[in-house]
């Protein structure tokens, strides 16, 4: 019989070789679950003198930030973080996903081979220059032209009626991280959506279904974990955004009713007011608190994500 | 064979030890001595400033080099006092707790804050004429009672609301207005926060109906001497009788200055701006902080901030020395 | 034959309505973007802002350029870029080949998303306590070793996904031919996965260069070109951001034009990795 493989001795040797990487390559997998919990671990030892004091719930929960007078109330934060960010995502994934299935399902060629480029570009644009252009382009145009138009179309709702007199507000904020999240969500799910064989399509547009038919009813379900997963991916970047929202957001401390109203999501607090930190006493304290918070809210929102995701792929396996 | 290249080796050794000796005694000015890399990060307002006084002394000292951050006054006390720096910029006072950290302080110059309204505000003309005293900018800017732009002129018809615009970064111009206003906190002062000096200067152009409060390099344009583009300095009304007195009318940069050196301006929101080393400054920062204070006067004015006063002067001298 | 008119023909063109318009607003937006950043920034840009250093008058809005900025966001990113993609790759082929579906992988690959979501000004404050604690200033050495940090969830992750479409036959095939699986993983599956990894560390390599909050506090800054790992280093996101902080027109002007050098130097870097990738792709089997 003809030999296959190398001689026995070299074969020993690759799967020596093969056995040591393995075992240790193991240990660079450590590192990224390590780095969560010793950041979380350092944030949590500095922020200890204001955890350690107040109950948790009474800091998540107030509404009064006055450092020097030691009252710690995150609740406008906490608001201020969450209203910014699903405003994002509304105003992102539509249009993202949207943008996405043209480029994959009905784009030409040429339209397709500009556009990658064109994405990458986005998404790697700095966030200086998105809170630049925020500030010049997007602030104004949210005060002269979408606030009063919204006011007058919608004002019926406390949702788009607002008192604060300037652009700078969650929907400023909204649109601009918007913007710097779309690329990102559009490239995932243009990715998913080309990984969907072609024969599948084939054949449904072979049984007399329209194209979007059979983007709908075929390719959607399958991609469905995919879209998630990009979705997700937009999310982390929104939630990790700091220098661009902090521009065009109006940093007052205050729990946001509107979404014209100006908010003070957790990054720029701390971003705003990291060097006064010696200067106050627990102030450090505080800021890291922030810190943890964001770690937490980012860990549970990831878990989260997975286990549906999990539970996405099992069902349709 | 072995000697010869002993040999080699030792006149080898002699050249590069006689060549060392050599430079250790060339023929020296008595400004070359200084070496060293000086850190120094810091309030933006005393960014520009320091480095002109950078550059000058390295002409003087070419052997001493400087690496210089901007990022804010309280990353300049952090850095300073957590030893990241060498001098910290600080654009305010330096508290309590910073001096038990170990803060030493020395002011370098004065700079002042002015509060300033859009160039289209409705009631312009009475503002001129009539000033803002302090007491309404509390009403304003602490406990918000005074709303509308007709409370402040005492014309009650007038309903235009005012839109206060305040500092969202931690910075020296908040805090020292904000003291100016019953010895209160950045964190007290209501409004709308924008980031960054120029962004508040902006913001309040872009409002008829803005208020706000700018330090005088960002008030003021430095060409022109005239206030920025679309904005107007208000006259601060230090007597409470109604009227802006001609000198409390502030309509150039010179003008504004000259209020400042003299006094005249209050102070607060007039402060001197601090650098800030841990512990008494030794060494090269030691003779640094002394030339700031002694040959540096002389670029002060033309980067637009007020000189200390001769007590302020000798003051800081005797805590440098 | 009758042609009826449905509903469906109705919801094609319904939805391609839509994504004509979501596309035109994507692209619009970067129009306005890049527009934006030129028009404010073409003007003060010339060559003395690319190949000199600030001189003293430089903030006062006097002579002088960033080249200082210029290279340091090079050799922070660069460094970064280089220290990441060191672990990444091969941390990212190993959970491509041995971890793939079991739980310890997919906790991993949690660890590296949460780490993804971190915003960078917690890496800075991070890193600025670490360093701190081990008695390093703000350097170039701790802006590239934060940079690294930062860069790393990205790039694995983004590599992973890639990875995951590796063709199974390739790998297969691979396998059947005697490899074992490191091998295969080294040799045939990073080759031809070599234009999705290029994507990966383009992707982090943009972050890096683009951040301000986490150099801020970990490289500082200087007017001085780098030279050296253990003093600070400028970088372009900073130069931006301090700029914009001067009282001075000319200065504010100039910030722009860093922006705008900023992106282009992001531009020439990813389409020369694109034709890298081109060049590469001459691995790669259809």
């Amino acid at each position: 019989m003809p030999r296959l493989s190398s001689p026995p001795s070299v074969l020993a040797a690759r799967q020596r070789r093969e056995r040591l990487t393995r075992r240790g390559l193991f240990f660079l997998t450590v590192f990224p679950p390590l780095l969560v919990v010793v950041m979380a671990a350092v944030l949590l030892g500095r922020a200890w003198p204001i955890l350690g004091q107040n109950s948790l719930w009474a800091l998540m929960s107030g509404r009064v930030w006055k450092p020097v007078a030691g009252q710690f109330g995150f609740l406008p934060f906490l608001s201020g973080t969450l209203w910014v960010t699903l405003a994002a995502l509304v105003l992102a994934v539509p249009p993202s996903l949207l943008t996405a299935i043209y480029l994959a399902e009905y784009a030409r060629p040429p339209t397709r081979a500009f556009m990658k480029p064109v994405l990458d570009l986005l998404a790697a644009i700095p966030s200086v220059v998105y809170g630049v252009w925020g500030v010049i382009a997007i602030v104004p145009w949210v005060q002269h032209t979408l606030a009063p138009f919204c006011r007058r179309a919608f004002g019926f709702l406390p949702l788009f009626r607002s008192e604060n007199p300037t652009g700078f507000s969650i929907m400023a904020g909204a649109i601009v991280l918007a913007v710097m999240v779309a690329p990102f969500i559009i490239a995932v799910t243009y990715e998913v959506f080309r990984a969907v064989p072609e024969g599948m399509r084939q054949a449904s547009l072979a049984v007399g279904a329209t194209r979007w038919q059979t983007i709908r009813h075929v390719v959607l379900p399958k991609t469905l974990a995919g879209v998630l997963a990009g979705i997700v991916l937009g999310l982390s970047r929104a939630l990790g955004e700091t220098m661009a929202v902090l521009m065009v957001v109006g940093n007052v401390v205050q729990v946001p009713r509107s979404l014209f109203d100006a908010a003070y999501p957790l990054p720029a607090l701390i971003a705003n007011n990291y060097g006064e930190m010696m200067s106050i006493p627990l102030y450090d304290a505080a800021l890291m608190t922030a810190a943890l918070i964001l770690l937490v809210i980012v860990l549970m929102f990831n878990v989260a994500a997975t286990l549906v995701l999990r539970r996405m792929k099992a069902r349709s396996q | 064979m072995k000697s010869q290249y002993m040999g080699l080796a030792l006149i080898a050794l002699v050249v590069v030890l006689a060549s060392a000796c050599g430079q250790a005694t060339p023929a020296i000015r008595p400004e070359d001595d200084l070496q060293g890399v000086i850190s120094i990060s810091g309030a933006f307002a005393l960014y520009p400033m320091m480095q002109r006084w950078a550059e000058e002394f390295h002409k003087v000292h070419p052997g001493v080099e400087f690496d210089i951050s901007a990022g804010g006054a309280g990353k300049g006390m952090t850095d300073a006092l957590s030893g990241a720096v060498d001098i910290g910029m600080v654009s305010r006072e330096v508290s309590e707790e910073e001096e038990a950290q170990g803060a030493y302080w020395v002011p370098v110059v004065i700079d002042a804050v002015f509060p300033t309204v859009s160039n289209k505000n409705p009631v312009l003309d009475d503002l001129l004429a009539k000033g803002i005293s302090q007491d309404t900018f509390i009403k304003i800017f602490i406990t918000g009672e005074v709303k509308t732009w007709g409370q402040v002129v005492g014309r009650p018809e007038i309903t235009d609301e005012i839109h206060p615009f305040t500092r969202a970064d931690a910075c020296g111009a908040a805090d020292v207005w904000a003291k100016y206003l019953g010895g209160k906190k950045q964190e007290d002062l209501l409004g709308i926060a924008v980031s960054g000096d120029p962004g508040l200067v902006d913001a309040v152009a872009k409002d008829p109906l803005g208020l706000g409060y700018n330090n005088l390099n960002y008030a003021y344009d430095a060409e022109s001497g005239r206030p920025v583009a679309g904005v107007v300095v208000v006259p601060i009304d230090r007597n409470g009788n109604g009227v802006a007195e001609a000198d409390e009318l502030l309509e150039t940069k010179s003008e504004a200055q000259e209020a400042v050196a003299s006094g005249r301006y209050p102070s607060p929101p007039a402060r001197p701006l601090n650098l800030v080393t841990k512990g008494k400054p030794q060494g090269l920062v030691q003779v640094f902080l002394e030339w700031i204070l002694t040959d540096g006067r002389q670029f002060v004015g033309e980067a637009g901030y007020i000189p200390l006063s001769s007590e302020q002067l000798a003051e800081a001298l005797r805590k440098v020395r | 034959m009758k042609k009826h008119w449905h509903w469906r023909h109705l919801e094609e063109t319904l939805a391609r309505g839509l994504m004509l318009l979501s596309f035109a607003v994507v692209a619009v937006s970067l129009a306005l973007i890049l527009g934006t950043v030129m028009a404010r920034g073409l003007p003060s840009l010339d060559w003395a802002m690319l190949t000199q250093s600030p001189k003293g008058g430089y903030y006062l809005g006097k002579e002088g350029g960033i080249l200082n900025a210029i290279l340091g966001s090079l050799y922070l990113a660069g460094g970064g870029t280089l220290l990441a993609f060191l672990f990444s790759l091969p941390l990212s082929l190993y959970l491509q080949t041995y971890v793939r579906r079991s739980s310890w992988g997919h906790f991993v690959r949690l660890g590296l998303d949460v780490l993804w979501g971190i915003p960078s000004i917690v890496y800075g404050a991070f890193g600025f306590m670490v360093m701190l604690a081990i008695g390093l200033r703000a350097s170039l050495l701790g802006g590239v070793l934060v940079l690294a940090l930062l860069e790393m969830p990205i790039m694995t992750r983004a590599m992973d996904e890639v990875l995951q479409m590796m063709p199974e036959e390739l790998e297969q095939a691979s396998l059947a031919l005697g490899a074992t699986r490191f091998e295969t993983a080294l040799r045939v599956v990073s080759r031809q996965m070599l234009p999705g990894i290029l994507t990966a560390v383009l992707l982090a390599f943009g972050r890096g260069i683009g951040d301000a909050a986490s150099v801020l506090f970990t490289a500082g800054y200087t007017d001085r070109l780098p030279t050296s790992l253990l003093r600070p280093a400028a970088s372009l996101p900073l130069a931006v951001f301090f700029q914009l902080g001067t009282p001075y027109p000319e200065v504010q002007q100039r910030a722009y034009a860093a922006a705008l050098i900023l992106t282009v130097l992001v531009l020439i870097i990813s389409l020369g990795s694109r034709w890298l990738a081109g060049r590469l792709g001459q691995f790669v089997v259809k």
